[in-house]
């Protein structure tokens, strides 16, 4: 009996904690909209709390591979610190190159699982592409913000975080804003805020779909 | 003789750096591509000029039936981190002096970009950069069978046995969204290049003169076969362009070429004259959505030579326009070409004018194997042409109307086959 009694009182304990911590959470939710009012499909996020201290996202191990001559993944978001292993899954030689800032590397000529993972350690935008088959291009964006991600197919992305002030930013690699495009997000006595961003310029053109994969001249 | 000094230097070359390369750790399998691409033909055509006719098409009326399209070789070797080596050799199926010969043999530098630069050497045997069709491994058009007529002269009559270099400005790994190229070329053994437009014309084939080879076979009659490549003044050629890319969708080619050969030379050994022949090019590339392809290009010129004082110009020009449309594993693709020879000759030698309407569809099946491509095309082709040689030399009528229809199964093998 008293066993139960015990039981019962440690639920309702952790019933309690669970509300109190419950009840300093909100959910931020961004909404990515092209010029023309269309939901914008894979647009990174990037959160940072203006309120507070925050502590950057745990660093990862990525992969982004090489299939029929392109990357796979085309697009990483990762924390400062992390890893990106580049396989190849090709019977045919990449060469991966970046020269932006963020981080410059080369890795040569090479089939299979050949290099060990490139750290990325400088927060920044970072552009792939393979010296031997130019149409190859990929990016990766490494972000020391404590919450990232990416839109879905209704260009929606949405987040858990502690209440207070937030500084939401969004990029997109066909984006022609040059200047940063963020909105301000008070995550305050309501459990949900939400806010749509809508780019100010038409997105660049998207990749072929049907590529080039035979192009050789 | 100034046959191509160039040729046993290359094989050479080839003999030394294949070895070298073997040695080193870091060694992998030349990557190769094996392609055989047969042929169902139905063709009025007169005859061709591959057979020594004026014939506009590369079957004529006496070639219906099964016949090889095109049996090619490719293998790419790299040399190191930024060298690699190249060679696509090709069988057509016709009387030509070898029956498999090369139709690019190079050295490719290619360094790493640079702060968004990058330099790239090319030297050795290969095609300048002037089409925007043929631009599948072979230089083979994605579109159709044939080539434009443009397209079809270049891959008769030039070929770049030299050096080339391209500056890149990558702006599209920049942050911008175009790309530009400076391309600049010199090259020799190409001095007879100019002789097929003034004697034979423009016209619409897919077969490529071979390194070692010649237009029209051993039994050509009555036109003999021209060699092209050939070193007669000792003076290089150049060719110099410009290439603009907007993201994948839009590519822009200029470029001028002057072979800058004496047309009063004269090689005894091979009873050739050299014939000064320059152009310029411009071509433009559109893709957009829904697989919607256009190309258009341009190309005016003029050839000359100067036998014995005689001083006979033949001025050129040429144009086409495609439109295309890939549906999935299927694509659509009709082009117009139009094409003039003009001569200053009083009698009006060499003189021709035509035109020519192509339709093509292609099928490309899913493969469930890596490394294995198959393609199936079905192209029509009809060339109307007024020729001043075929009342001259064959004694009938200058006007010709030749349609061809070919039904072409490829089959590609290996790494690079795609």
């Amino acid at each position: 009996m008293f066993q139960i009694r015990c039981i019962i009182t440690a639920w309702v304990a952790l019933s309690g904690l669970l509300k109190a911590a419950g009840a300093l959470a909100a959910t931020l939710v961004v909404a990515v909209q092209t010029s023309d009012g269309r939901p914008l499909a894979g647009a990174v996020l990037t959160v940072h709390a203006l309120s507070g201290s925050e502590h950057p996202a745990a660093p990862v191990n990525a992969v982004m591979d090489q299939v029929e001559r392109a990357f796979v993944p085309d697009l990483l978001v990762i924390p400062a610190g992390s890893t990106v292993e580049f396989p190849n899954s090709d019977s045919v030689s990449h060469q991966i190159y970046s020269f932006s800032a963020a981080k410059k590397f080369q890795l040569p000529l090479y089939r299979g699982k050949r290099y060990p993972p490139v750290r990325f350690d400088q927060v920044g935008f970072v552009t792939l592409g393979c010296n031997i088959h130019d149409p190859m291009l990929a990016y990766v964006v490494v972000t020391d913000a404590p919450y990232f991600g990416r839109t879905d197919s209704r260009g929606s992305w949405s987040v858990e975080v502690p209440r207070g002030t937030y500084r939401v930013t969004v990029w997109h690699p066909r984006m022609r804003e040059s200047a940063e495009l963020g909105r301000e997000m008070t995550a305050g006595d309501t459990d949900r805020t939400a806010v749509t961003v809508r780019l100010t310029k038409p997105l660049q053109p998207a990749p072929l779909e049907s590529g080039h994969s035979w192009d050789a001249y | 003789m100034r046959r191509l000094a160039c040729k046993p230097f290359a094989l050479a070359l080839l003999a030394f750096t294949v070895p070298a390369a073997c040695a080193a750790d870091w060694m992998q399998l030349p990557q190769w591509e094996a392609d055989l691409d047969t042929r169902l033909v139905s063709s009025d055509g007169q005859k061709s000029f591959v057979n020594g006719g004026l014939g506009t098409l590369r079957y004529d009326h006496t070639q219906s039936g099964l016949r090889l399209g095109r049996a090619r070789l490719a293998l790419s070797e790299a040399l190191g981190e930024v060298w690699s080596l190249r060679l696509d050799a090709s069988a057509w199926g016709d009387n030509d002096r070898n029956p498999l010969d090369l139709t690019e043999a190079y050295l490719q530098f290619r360094p790493y970009p640079f702060a968004g630069y990058r330099f790239r050497l090319k030297a050795g045997v290969f095609h300048a950069p002037l089409s925007l069709e043929n631009r599948a491994a072979g230089w083979e058009s994605p579109y159709t069978l044939s080539y434009s007529a443009i397209n079809t002269w270049l891959g008769e009559e030039l070929r770049t046995i030299g050096v080339e270099g391209q500056l890149d400005w990558l702006g599209t790994r920049s942050g911008r969204g175009f790309d530009l190229a400076l391309t600049g070329g010199l090259f020799g053994w190409n001095d007879p290049a100019g002789t097929v437009i003034a004697t034979r014309g423009f016209n619409l084939s897919d077969r490529q003169t071979t390194l070692f080879g010649r237009v029209g076979s051993s039994n050509s009659s009555p036109l003999k076969p021209i060699e092209l490549f050939h070193e007669i003044d000792n003076r290089p050629g150049y060719y110099a362009g410009v290439e603009g890319r907007y993201f994948d969708r839009i590519v822009v080619r200029v470029l001028h070429y002057d072979n800058r050969a004496d047309p009063a030379a004269f090689d005894s050994a091979i009873g050739k004259f050299a014939w000064q022949t320059h152009f310029n090019s411009v071509g433009v590339r559109a893709e957009g959505a829904g697989g919607w392809t256009a190309i258009v290009q341009w190309l005016d010129g003029q050839t000359y030579t100067d036998p014995q004082g005689e001083d006979i110009k033949w001025p050129f020009r040429a144009r086409f326009a495609l439109v295309s449309r890939q549906l999935g594993n299927h694509r659509l693709s009709i082009r117009y070409d139009s094409f003039t020879v003009d001569t200053e000759s009083e009698d009006g030698d060499g003189a021709q004018h035509g035109h020519a309407w192509t339709a093509a569809y292609v099928f490309e099946p899913d493969m469930h194997w890596p490394d294995m491509k198959w393609k199936i095309t079905l192209e029509w082709l009809r060339v109307t042409s007024d020729a001043y040689y075929r009342a001259d030399e064959l004694g009938t009528p200058r006007l010709a109307t030749e349609t061809q229809v070919q039904l072409a199964v490829r089959f590609a093998l290996g790494p690079l086959a795609r």
